[in-house]
Order: structure tokens, then sequence, then C-alpha cells
């Protein structure tokens, strides 16, 4: 079995680490998040037209002409060939019927068949009151809370026996610095496609973070593992002890990661455009989450060890 | 088969792998039939038509879909419990919910499902229905239902000083001479639009004319019913109301259409004769189904239009009959129970319909009159008068009793024997009937308050005890107020108030390409995951394969099951799981997940194998070896999904249920189903040919 030399090369990986993770967060700081109405509170409508679809522009001032009243930061953005998206701050039943109406008009105004009087079809609607939207945001932050909890508490418990040369809170410490290093980096790239691309953040992308969390943690387990396993009958160091046994598990590894990236890569491309966001976030997340538990986790351990001695 | 017969009846290690093997076979035979129940039974009638073996059917047990894939809207209320005691708050949540589900399912909204569901310590009441156009319909009936409380002087309660009561007579005289010079400036011609922004007390108006767009009787009734009496450009007299006076100055008029179909809405006039039937709630009428039926046609026979309000007061079982003649006025489309609705509006003018059956029982109805709707272009200038609710409040004056608006049984337009104002009688349920008692026995000579919408409609002083469940409100209404009123409260009445705060609606289309979408999406990953461990493993890889599929197939049948039956091997059909969108990509998701416990096992016989060891030895390490690491990495994903189940509700919560019993289920099948199969392939066939398992260049 070739033993590649990982831990050793370790400041390349930690180097190349910290500059993904610095970028990240600036990409966050500096654009921040687009929060989805279930966080701001608002409506998002779908339409798809039977007819000839009016352009952006006609809708635009379709609503700033008619007396609907302001319906509050409105986004026109056109989907697939027939279909239109609204989005507006306002979350009541009597605008979203009155926003249909209008859209009916429209539509009736480039239809040649006077017959039809119904030429629009209605594929979503999702409004959110503005308490529950504050309310998911508080929730979502205590389930993240927990969730890093837990995961340190159970790394800590499953690790007790290991406690030289380097503490077993610290095999702890480090899969949890890995793991934010591996949330901070996928929401850093949601921060650039938001203020790029729109996409926004919802509830199912919290929940897509958290799996990420969860599932990435099994990877670094497995190499701890491996660690706690070759630390009794090994001869070398430290440093070469968690080489070996990163090596050991590297093919394992790669290969977890890898069937549950076929299936979230089936999804991202043929599971249909409601999912594709959340896909796409449990697929960066995964694949972060790989790269880490083998360059991140590891040889933060070896370095932690390397300043215990000093 | 007789060799496998032998292979498990025989002691020994071996005998026992035959065994388990053959369980595994049962179970996994199980839940394939309990997954293509439908199939099976197909297959079985062929069997039968072409051996005639006759195979008994088994029942189809169908998948729980989430909304969002079978198309449909679910609407979230938030009750408001803040003002009544802890104690009845529960309960009052309870009330919202079955007045919501009366209302929702009387009127004829597809297999609404409707529940409680506390979040963060609020109540809320989700409405979940399949289909769109009934969301809408649902919403205004939902918005339409009356809150109607109960209340009662609250001990530290303050009356109204002198000056205060001064101070309201001076308003009101002052509101009088407004009006007074207001009626004179139109009466010379002025128009009332110049009128609005000096002496107009609606606030939301007067700068616009009074202008406020087009109102019906359903939105509007008080000034649609002015508006109605007059000729298009006309304005009409000063009228006084609860609240104060209207002058209405109508603009246009036009028949009110259907955004839909654009066919113009009508409205009907009609009387009804009801005669209920034994399983009917509250019905006192002693008769069977069968003998309700024949005598609403016997009165049907001698039924003409004139002799039919005789009739009604005469036989009708409605309660109030007597007084009313069975008349409900005009009413529109979505305001009775379906079936007679659908009835009225296809009869002919002047017709006697019926026997029409309904939740009441048996209606004879006779259509009297038929409209289209009219919508009114009106403006108006409003005059506010002052009562004593404008200066003490309502919040700090009176406090809820224990009777509420579900306690209510019927409601009826009466007249008041005094002076002859329309008023509604109240009937109280059994339990409304005694709550009603206490109150109005702890209340002598105290005033009661009636609260309709937040408002207090009616506070009469309590003379006596009242133990008949009986109650009028007489709040000063027009006619067409209180038949509204009353029309309302028939079809229930909320509690505590309630608040729309979410709505989700996914088109049906939209719902049946995602269910598309998801299962393409689930058998390309499935082929991919099974042409790598095909490859990377072989034989073992094969296994896991067949593992895999055994884990489809029994996570499946959970899926339809239950959760419960995860525990109980699929004895109970309980703990049911609904699969959104979310849950079945983490469905997906976890078909790669379910591989890697092989993975890790199948990685760690390989490393034994290349250190010499002997097959079996190898693949017994390979499993004891890999269990540390698939326990604890399972935990880890089983600890996010319950964090999520608890914290969270919905979408997420179905993605972090099915993820759960994934991986659950997975353990089991990656571990204990490729060992047993594993161990069937007899240990010389391995070692001949090594290459099935591994490469290994030792």
């Amino acid at each position: 079995m070739t033993n590649y030399s990982i831990i050793q090369k370790r400041s390349i990986w930690l180097g190349a680490s910290l500059a993904l993770f610095v970028m990240a967060v600036a990409a966050i700081i500096l654009w921040q998040f687009k929060l989805g109405i279930d966080f701001t509170g608002g409506s998002l409508l779908e339409v798809n037209f039977k007819g000839p679809r009016p352009t952006v522009t006609e809708v635009q001032a379709k609503f700033t002409a008619n007396n609907i009243g302001d319906l509050g930061s409105l986004v026109i953005q056109p989907i697939g060939e027939q279909g239109i998206a609204l989005r507006f701050q306002d979350s009541t039943e009597l605008k979203h019927r009155a926003v249909l109406k209008a859209l009916n008009d429209l539509a009736l105004a480039k239809s040649t068949d006077k017959k039809v009087t119904d030429l629009i079809e209605e594929v979503r609607f999702d409004s959110v009151g503005p308490s529950i939207g504050q309310e998911l945001k508080s929730k979502a932050m205590s389930a993240v809370f927990w969730v890093f909890i837990g995961i340190l508490f159970y790394i800590t418990y499953s690790f007790r026996k290991v406690s030289k040369p380097v503490a077993s809170w610290k095999y702890g410490l480090a899969a949890l610095v890995a793991l934010g290093h591996d949330a901070i980096i996928t929401l850093g790239v949601f921060a650039y496609l938001g203020h790029f691309k729109g996409m926004e953040i919802n509830t199912p992308f919290v929940a897509a973070i958290l799996t990420v969390i969860g599932y990435s943690v099994h990877d670094t387990i497995v190499v701890f593992d491996r660690v706690r396993e070759n630390l009794p009958k090994s001869h070398d160091d430290f440093e070469g002890t968690v080489n070996l046994s990163l090596n050991q598990t590297l093919g394992r590894s790669l290969s977890t990661s890898f069937t549950v990236l076929l299936t979230l890569l089936a999804i991202l491309f043929w599971g249909g455009d409601s999912i594709k966001p959340f896909a796409l976030a449990l697929t960066i997340g995964i694949a972060i989450g790989t790269y880490s538990s083998i360059f991140v986790a590891s040889p933060l351990l070896v370095v932690w060890e390397k300043w215990g001695k000093k | 088969m007789k060799n496998v017969a032998q292979k498990m009846f025989t002691s020994g290690g071996r005998a026992k792998v035959w065994r388990t093997f053959v369980v595994l076979l049962v179970i996994t035979l199980a839940a394939t039939v309990i997954n293509l129940g439908a199939e099976f039974n197909k297959g079985a009638d062929w069997v039968k038509t072409r051996t005639g073996i006759p195979v008994p059917h088994v029942i189809v047990i169908p998948f729980h879909l989430g909304l969002d894939l079978l198309g449909g809207t679910q609407l979230t209320y938030q009750a408001d419990v803040s003002a009544i005691p802890v104690a009845d708050r529960t309960s009052a949540v309870e009330g919202v919910r079955d007045v919501i589900e009366r209302r929702v399912n009387a009127f004829g909204v597809a297999e609404p499902n409707i529940q409680t569901n506390y979040s963060g310590g609020k109540p809320f009441v989700l409405v979940e229905l399949a289909g769109v156009k009934d969301a809408e319909k649902a919403i205004k009936m939902i918005g339409e239902t009356p809150l109607l409380e109960f209340k009662e002087k609250s001990p530290d309660a303050r009356k109204l000083t002198k000056e205060e009561e001064a101070q309201i007579k001076k308003y009101n005289t002052e509101a009088e001479k407004k009006v007074k010079v207001v009626m004179e400036k139109i009466k010379k011609g002025e128009n009332i639009a110049n009128l609005t922004a000096t002496y107009s007390d609606d606030a939301d108006s007067k700068a616009k004319g009074g202008d406020i767009g087009w109102v019906t009787s359903d939105n509007n009734p008080t000034v649609a019913g002015i508006a109605a009496k007059l000729a298009v450009g006309k304005t009409s007299d000063a009228v006084k109301f609860t609240k104060g006076y209207e002058i209405v100055k109508l603009d246009e008029k036009k028949a009110k259409t259907d955004p839909f179909n654009n066919q113009p809405e009508r409205e009907v006039k009609a009387s009804h004769l009801l005669i209920c039937f034994k399983d009917v709630e509250g019905c006192d009428s002693g008769l069977t189904k069968d003998e309700a039926r024949s005598k609403i046609e016997k009165i049907k026979k001698e039924a003409t239009i004139k002799n039919f309000s005789e009739l009604v007061k005469k036989n009708s079982t409605e309660p109030g009959a007597r007084n009313s003649g069975g008349s409900l006025g005009w009413f529109s489309a979505g305001k009775m129970v379906a079936e007679f609705e659908k009835a009225v509006f296809a009869g002919k003018k002047g017709e006697i319909i019926g026997p029409i059956e309904t939740q009441f029982g048996y209606h004879l109805i006779y259509k009297e009159d038929e409209r289209q709707i009219s919508e009114f272009k009106v403006r108006h200038l409003f005059i506010k008068t002052m009562s004593a609710t404008d200066i003490v409040g309502e919040q700090t004056d009176w406090k809820n009793t224990e009777l509420t608006g579900k306690n209510l049984k019927s409601a009826v337009v009466t007249t008041n024997q005094v002076d002859m104002t329309p008023q509604v009688s109240l009937e109280f349920d059994e339990q409304g009937a005694k709550l009603f008692a206490d109150v109005t026995g702890r209340n002598i000579n105290k005033q009661v308050a009636i609260f309709l919408d937040g408002y207090s409609i009616s506070s009469p002083t309590v003379n006596e005890k009242i133990p008949n469940g009986k109650a009028v409100i007489n709040g000063r209404f027009s006619a067409q107020e209180a038949k509204v009123l009353a029309q309302r409260l028939n079809a229930g009445a909320l509690p505590v108030p309630i608040n729309l705060v979410n709505q989700q609606l996914v088109g049906a289309t939209l719902g049946a390409k995602s269910v598309q979408d998801s299962v393409k999406a689930g058998l390309i990953g499935f082929v991919l995951v099974a042409v790598f461990m095909l490859l990377f493993y072989r034989l073992p890889g094969l296994l896991a394969v067949i593992a895999l599929m055994i884990y489809v197939s029994f996570s499946l049948a959970i899926f339809k099951l239950g959760w419960i039956s995860l525990i109980t091997l699929f004895m109970i059909n309980a703990g049911q799981v609904t699969i959104t969108l979310a849950g079945m990509a983490g469905f997906i998701m976890s078909i790669g997940v379910a591989v890697d416990a092989n993975i890790l096992i199948f990685a760690r016989m390989r490393e034994e194998m290349a250190n010499g060891r002997p097959f079996s030895l190898a693949i017994e390490e390979g499993f004891r070896r890999a269990w540390p690491s698939i326990r604890d990495s399972n935990s880890m994903t089983l600890l996010t999904c319950i964090i999520l189940m608890m914290t969270t509700a919905g979408v997420v919560k179905g993605f972090a249920v099915t993820l759960f019993i994934g991986v659950v289920v997975s353990m089991f099948t990656a571990i204990f189903v490729t060992r047993t199969l594993l161990k069937l392939i007899p240990e010389n066939i391995l070692s001949k040919w090594s290459f099935l398992i591994s490469s290994s260049k030792k």
C-alpha cells in the first residue's frame, strides 16, 4: 500500500483551507445572504401562462399602473418557457387574488381566442407572515446549536479512552473545527450565489447544512477511529501514526463520500427545479466535508500535538 | 428446495446461516408484497384465470404523500389565546379546530386534514386541502368565520364618569349638527367628493373623495345596502348605524363576475323546509331516515308556492322556523352546504325543489327569486358617533367567560317583540347551556356582553339565571345585517381570534412532476451506486447491491406502514410517515449513505486479507473491526435527524424522518444481510476465485 505523505505537507492543506475560509467569511460579510420568504415573511407566486407569456416589463408596468396597491419590493423573474415567478412582501390573501387576476387580465389582453378566459395556471404560492419568519430563524439557530453540542459530546465520549498523547476532547474540537470550516465555506458559496445568481437561503437550506455537518463528521470519525486503534501498537511517532491511519482509511473515505455524492448529483441533475438548491447545498457541503476530514481535521490534530510539546 | 431444507435443519454454524437466510427471504417477500400490492393482486388474478388456483388478494396500502407532491394547499392559522384563562386554552384551540373543520366540510371542500400544532408555546391550526381552487374558497370561508365571545364585567372595570357621559353626549350632538350641515350642502347640489376631506371620519377614504372602490353586500353590507336603493349618480340621505352615520353616493353599478371564468355571479332568494332524522346531531324529530324521507315526500305533494310558508311553520324541524317561515333571504354561492347550493342554483324561479339530502336532513326548497349580484362603486361620507367603549376600551372592561363561540348550536333572525327590530336568537349546545346558566347565574343584576369579531354588539343586564341555553343578540341591526350575521353564525363561530400566518400552495402539475423527477433521480442514483459497488468491490459489491435492494424494499414498506413498524417488524400500522419532496431527497441520499457501512466493512476485509488472514477470518474481522466506525458515524447522522425532527416542522421534518428511517434500516441491511449472504457462499469457492473479492497483490 502506498503511503502518501499527507500530514507532512499539512501547511499546504491548512493554508489552502485557511484561504478558502477567509474568502468565505469575506463573501458572507460583503454580500450577506439572500434570505428566502420563510425568514423575511412575504409571498412567492409562480404561474404558467397557457398562451403567450407577457414580458417582465409588461408585468412590471401592469403592477405599477394597476390599483392593486403597494406589494412591497416586487421582484419578477421568468421561469422556463411559460412560467413567471413573482416575489413580494405583502402576504395577504386579498393581494394574492388581486395579483392573480391582474396576471390573467394581462394574458387575456394578449390572447386571440376570447372564449377561453382562464389563461394562467397557479404552479405554486407560498406566503409567510412576518412573525413566523422570525420564529423560524430562532428555531434554525437552536437546531444548529444543539447539533454542535451533540457532536462535541459524542466525540468526546467516543474518544474518552484515547487520552495520550492528545486528550480526547481535542479530537472532538479538531472535528468541530473541520465541521465549522465545512459549514462556513458552504455558506460562503451561497453568499456568492445569492449575490450573483439570486439563490435564496431558506429553512431546507439550514437542514442541508446540518445534514452536511452530521454526515461529514462520519469521515473524520473513521480516521480518528483508526488512529485510536493504531496508537497502542504503533512504533512511529504521533505524526507518522496519524499519517498511516489516514492512508489506511483514504480509500474508504473517498468511496463513502463518492456514493453519497452520486445520489446527490442524481437529485441535482434529474430531481427537478424545486429541490435543486437543497441538493446543491448538500453536494457542496459533503464535497468540502470529505476534503476537510482528510486535509483539515487530522493535520490539526498533529499541529496541536506539536504545540503541546513545545 | 429439498437441499435448502436439509441445510436448514442440520445443526451447526451453516445451518444457522441458512435459517437466517430463509427468515430474511420471507421478510423481504412480505415487504415486496406491501410495496407492490396492486401489482400482486393483478398477478393473483392472472394466475386464477390461467390455472384456477385461487390466490388471495392483499390489502393495497398507499404512500402518504405530502401536499407538495399531491398538489394542494396548506394554511397555517395562529390562534390568539392571550385573552382567555390558561386552563381553557387547549380546549379553545380544539374549538377553533372543530369550527374550521365544520366550516370547511360544510362547503364541500375535498378531504380536508385539519390539525392543531404547538410551536414555541404558540397554538397553530394547520388546514391541509388537496386541490387549489378549493383553497381559495376555503380561505374565504374561514376568513368569514365569526368570532363570538361572551364576556362579563371584570371586577376592576370602571363605569363612565359624569364628565365622560357628558363628553359622549356633546360629541354626538356635534356629530348630528355635522350631519345636518353636510346634508344641506348636498341638497344644494354640492358633490360628496368635495365634502369628505372636511367632514368624513373614515380616515382611509376621506382624502380620496370618499372613494372606497367596489363593494358588495358581502364585504360591506351597510354601504351596499344603502347603495342598492340608489340610482347611479345619486346621493343617499344620512342613515344611522351602530357606529355612526353613513352618506353614500353611487358612482357605478355592475354585475359581479367570477374572476376565473368571467361568469356573472348570482344570488338566490329562497326558503326551505327541513325534516331532520335521528342520525343528525341535535335532531329531536324522532324519525328514522326512511320515515323522514316519506314524510317530506308527502309534504312535497301538497306544497304550493302559496302554502309553503305555512307548511314550514307546521312541519319544519329547523329551530326558529316557526318565526322565520324557513326564509333564508338572499344568499350567494358558497354560503350554504354544497348539495343544497347545487340544487337551489340549478332550480327555476318559483319552483319547489327537493327533497334534497344534506348533513342536516331532508330539505324542500322554494326558490323565490334569483338575481345577479351587484357590485357598487361608491363614495361615502362617514360621521362617527361615540359610545362608552370609545372611552373605556374593550380590554380592561370585560373579561372572557368559559362560554365561547364553539358552544353555539344555531342562530336565527327573529323580531324583537317590544320594538319590532330585527335581532338574532342564539341556541347553545348542551355544554354551552350549562355554561350560560353559570355565567348568567353569577351576574344577576350585572351586565354580560356578547362580542362579535372583537366588538361588543350587545351588553344586556341579566335579570335572572337563564337555564334553557338561549340568548338574543339585539344590536340595533338592520334586517340585512341581522340576516348576514345569522348565516355566518350558523356555519360555526370561533372561540378566539385567528390569523392566517402561512399559506403554501402547490399546483397539481408541479406536484406530479416532482414525484416523477424524484423517482427518476432515485433510479439513476441507485444505478450509479450499484455500478460503482460492482466495479469496485466485485462479489461483495454484488451482495451489497442485493442488500441495497432489500434496503429500498424495507424502507418503502416502512414508509407505507408508518415508522412504528420499524420497531415491531411490520406488525403495527402506525406512526404515519408523510412523504414530501425533501423527504424523497432524504431517501435518495440515504441510498448513498446505506452502502457506507458496506464500504467500511469490505475495505477492512481486503486489508485483513492483505495481511494474510484466511477468508473466513478476514470476513469476520472485517465486520467486527468496522463496527465501531459504523456505529459512531451513523449515530451522528441519527443525532442530527433527531434534532431536526424536534426543532422543525413541515418540509425539513419530512427530510429528517426519511433520512432517519433510512439510516436505521441501512445499518441492519448493510451489516446483517450482507454478512448472511457472504457466509452462504462456500469458503472453498472464495479461496479458489479470490479475485472475486480483492485484487490484492500479495
